[in-house]
């Protein structure tokens, strides 16, 4: 079977399930007794190991069969969950990785058989129990789900339909019909396991009994079905006129239907079911709240597991990253066109007229509605970054025998794609700098009172147009002095240098190009190339880093993105008759400033702003021209903020707020710091863009 | 343009003009030749970056390849054009020119290798001399031009 065109979605669910299952085992781990945790576990392996069956990936099958061999036996209280097995579910996990990466590259799952995690799993079967021999525990795992149905009788357990449970109205409703002469009939249809488009095959089974009557009951239900939302087997309750073979024959004709198992219903009180049904009217009453019509104790309970782990499946369409770039771009042309077309109307003084205004004003609001939306469609949750983090530490902790936890918050937050696409290893080299140089040993912790467990936190949250993204840890800190140091003895700087330098300016030396203060080269980290890469790469995302840190008690690093990368909302600025933009989003305010307001602190002109004491940056000296004010004329400052930091920029002339497009200025012009970008205006002029947060 | 000689042993070279000078840039490279517009200044550049320019939409760099030879500064007149080129590695630059004179066909036989062991800087942008109607035109290696940059910082 040619199987390549489901490549990519088998790709998209495998890393899924693998993140699930390795955030699941984290949960084990903590919680090792947790029953849904455990049946999460083995959902996932099972799916995966039907995937990659389907796929005709041997190797991965055969090692995600072992792993839900060993869950079935941990499903089933026969084997317990401890460390050692948990550290051999995370190998085999990154053994499921190697061969999805395998995969994604080669179309090939690679040839390591990884026959050590097979023969491990193998060996906790054995030592349960050395009388089931592996084969058998190998059937037990095949046909796990409906092991667990547990009905005496042979066939009987794979009539699924049995256990399903009325309620009082779908009693008397079944009751009416039968008394009406139909048929009311149970059937459980089994899905050959091979089957790609399952929910498409049970669609065709329900449109099939629907031409011969009524689906009375359905579990899972139809949404969940659609969704598909269920293993290889479905029930239906079904009233018809037609009888029991030939509803029989329209399921049966559907193909890679494996079975079907069919009988009637049968209404009495006396049936044993019924006995069963009562039992479980507590968990029934639990489903009916969860919206569920009816389910037999064993989908309740996985109805229930689902509500707690899995958040309710939006509706999504996968839309190629390429085709969002085109849209944007054309997004940015409008709104070059919109902007030109404002100022021809301007310059054609026909902006009293309103009936060109209204229209005009109509489609500016249109173009920043439409570009919002867009913008918005462009972004994800930084979770599909971060979610990988969790593992990592715990990873770290191990080899580097530190005893440390990691704490999250803010995953949903949002960013432009292309941002989070990029943002994943800044970050990564982040943690692993906090896990390596900022955590310190279990001992000394405990010599310092600290709890043994280091601690390192994740916070990412929205501050105005920016995102900011925390990494902090409660361990050593800096070392200044140390960091002082190191840079002189790699004779980066003299030591009257080095004893002039301020804390700030030494802790940025650590961003430099191989400078690491690492006493040892460990495999994590200390080989110098992190923090500058760290640096440079988030800078060329048009955000910054920066460091807070206070000696034994831990350091923060501080990463701040911009929101969005194409479109912003500008204050126009003239500087020496030239025209500028600034982001909106770091404006606070404006003000007028009369010359005599200037204060000068250690040569450094100042103003006092309601208390505040913010130093003033003259942008014709930044921009290297000529103001065209006079030095008595009243200054017009616009006060930026970056973090808790002020800068006042002077400027000459305010021009009014406009929404811009951002354009690079090439990789030529080898990007001044101060400029960001360039746009173009309505007239067709370049406005070059001020990187406020570069200033300060 | 003249009639187009497909012959693979030919290159085909825009002939501009530095003062007195000619210089033959390959056409392959040459995206478009605009007039002279209105620069924007990029403040913190080095002097042969004159600025950038709005092309259709995009914001192009302009060089002043006078200065970046190290002859003098550029003078505006009515035939000043900028040459919009394209780089191998997709880079759009404008360059600054004179006067753009005519389009020459050369064959390989008429260019003449220049050696590199002259001290003198403009050489280093220079990848053979043409000889066409008894003139002769230096042929700039225009990825040579713009990556020399990267060497020097």
């Amino acid at each position: 079977m040619d199987v390549s065109q489901y490549l990519e979605i088998f790709l998209d669910e495998t890393k899924e399930h693998l993140q699930n299952l390795s955030d699941q085992l984290m949960n084990l781990e903590q919680d090792p007794e947790n029953m849904d945790t455990i049946n999460e576990i083995f959902r996932a392996a099972h799916t995966l190991k039907g995937m990659a069956g389907t796929m005709g990936y041997k190797r991965m099958q055969n090692l995600t069969h072992d792993m839900e061999n060993v869950f079935s036996e941990v499903r089933n209280n026969t084997l317990k969950a401890d460390g050692n097995m948990i550290d051999l579910l995370f190998q085999c996990l990154d053994a499921l990785e190697e061969y999805t990466e395998n995969i994604q590259n080669t179309a090939d799952e690679g040839t390591n058989d990884n026959e050590h995690l097979i023969k491990a799993l193998n060996e906790f079967l054995a030592a349960k129990d050395g009388a089931v021999a592996p084969a058998a525990a190998k059937e037990e795992a095949k046909e796990p789900v409906k092991e667990e149905a547990a009905v005496t009788e042979g066939d009987a357990s794979r009539e699924k339909w049995r256990s399903i449970a009325f309620s009082d109205t779908e009693n008397m409703v079944l009751t009416e019909a039968k008394k009406q002469g139909k048929n009311v009939f149970g059937l459980t249809v089994y899905v050959q396991e091979t089957c790609i488009l399952k929910a498409a095959r049970a669609f065709l089974v329900y449109k099939a009994l629907e031409e011969l009557g009524e689906t009375m009951i359905s579990v899972p239900s139809a949404q969940d079905i659609e969704d598909e939302k269920f293993d290889f087997d479905f029930s239906i309750i079904f009233i018809t006129d037609a009888d029991l073979d030939k509803v029989k024959a329209a399921v049966m004709n559907v193909s890679e239907i494996d079975s079907c198992y069919i009988a009637p219903v049968e209404l009495s009180e006396e049936k044993p079911q019924e006995v069963q049904a009562s039992e479980e009217k507590t968990t029934e009453t639990a489903t009916a709240q969860t919206g569920v019509p009816a389910a037999s104790a064993q989908t309740a309970a996985k109805t229930e597991k689902k509500a707690v782990s899995k958040p309710i499946v939006n509706r999504t369409v996968r839309v190629d990253i390429e085709k969002l770039d085109v849209l944007m771009n054309l997004v940015s042309e409008l709104i070059i066109a919109k902007n030109s077309l404002v100022s021809a109307a301007q310059t054609e003084g026909i902006t009293a007229n309103s009936s060109v205004n209204e229209p005009i004003e109509y489609l500016e609001s249109v173009t920043t509605n439409l570009h919002e939306s867009v913008m918005k469609v462009r972004m994800v949750p930084i979770e599909s970054v971060v979610q990988k983090f969790p593992k990592m530490i715990r990873d770290l902790s191990k080899k580097l025998d530190k005893k440390m936890q990691l704490f999250m918050s803010g995953e949903e937050t949002e960013l432009d794609r292309t941002v989070v696409d990029e943002i994943g290893d800044p970050l990564m080299h982040l943690l692993r700098n906090s896990a390596d140089h900022g955590l310190e040993s279990a001992e000394v912790r405990k010599e310092r009172g600290k709890p043994e467990v280091g601690s390192i936190f994740l916070d990412a949250y929205q501050d105005g147009n920016n995102v900011v993204i925390e990494v902090r840890d409660d361990g050593n800190g800096i070392d200044v002095e140390a960091v002082k140091a190191k840079a002189v003895e790699k004779g980066k700087i003299s030591q009257e240098q080095a004893d002039l330098m301020s804390d700030k300016d030494a802790i940025d030396l650590l961003f430099q190009p191989s400078f690491s203060t690492a006493k040892k080269v460990t495999d994590v980290s200390g080989r110098g190339v992190g923090l500058d890469v760290v640096k440079s790469k988030i800078e060329s995302l048009s955000g910054d880093v920066e460091v807070k840190t206070k000696l034994g008690e831990g350091s923060t690093f501080i990463i701040r993105l911009p929101l969005t990368l194409a479109i912003i909302q500008a204050l126009m600025v003239e500087v020496g008759g030239e025209k500028y933009a600034i982001s909106l989003g770091s404006i606070q305010t404006i003000e007028d400033i009369a010359p005599d307001e200037i204060k000068f602190v250690q040569n450094e002109e100042v103003i006092n702003l309601r208390g505040d004491v913010i130093p003033l940056i003259r942008l014709n000296k930044v921009l290297d021209n000529q103001s065209t004010k006079g030095p008595d004329d009243n200054l017009i400052v616009a006060i930026v903020k970056k973090g808790d930091k002020l800068a006042g920029l002077v400027v000459d002339e305010l021009m009014g707020q406009q929404e811009i497009v951002i354009k690079s200025l090439g990789k030529y012009i080898n990007k001044s710091k101060v400029i960001s970008g360039a746009t173009i205006l309505g007239d067709g002029e370049i406005a070059l863009i001020i990187d406020a947060n570069a200033l300060l | 343009m003249e009639g187009i000689q497909e012959s693979y042993e030919t290159i085909q070279y825009i002939v501009v003009k530095f003062g007195d000078e000619q210089y033959g840039i390959d056409i392959k490279y040459i995206d478009n030749i605009v007039r002279m517009q209105r620069i924007t200044r990029v403040p913190n550049v080095p002097a042969y970056i004159k600025g950038v320019i709005n092309l259709r939409g995009e914001v192009v760099p302009v060089v002043s390849l006078r200065l970046k030879m190290g002859l003098c500064e550029d003078e505006i007149t009515k035939l000043t054009r900028i040459i919009i080129i394209k780089l191998d590695n997709g880079e759009v630059i404008g360059v600054l020119v004179d006067a753009v004179k005519e389009v020459v066909t050369l064959d390989t036989r008429e260019i003449e290798k220049v050696s590199y062991d002259s001290g003198e800087d403009k050489t280093n942008f220079i990848s053979g001399i043409g000889k066409d109607k008894g003139e002769l035109i230096s042929l700039f290696d225009l990825n040579l031009v713009f990556s020399e940059k990267e060497k020097a910082n």
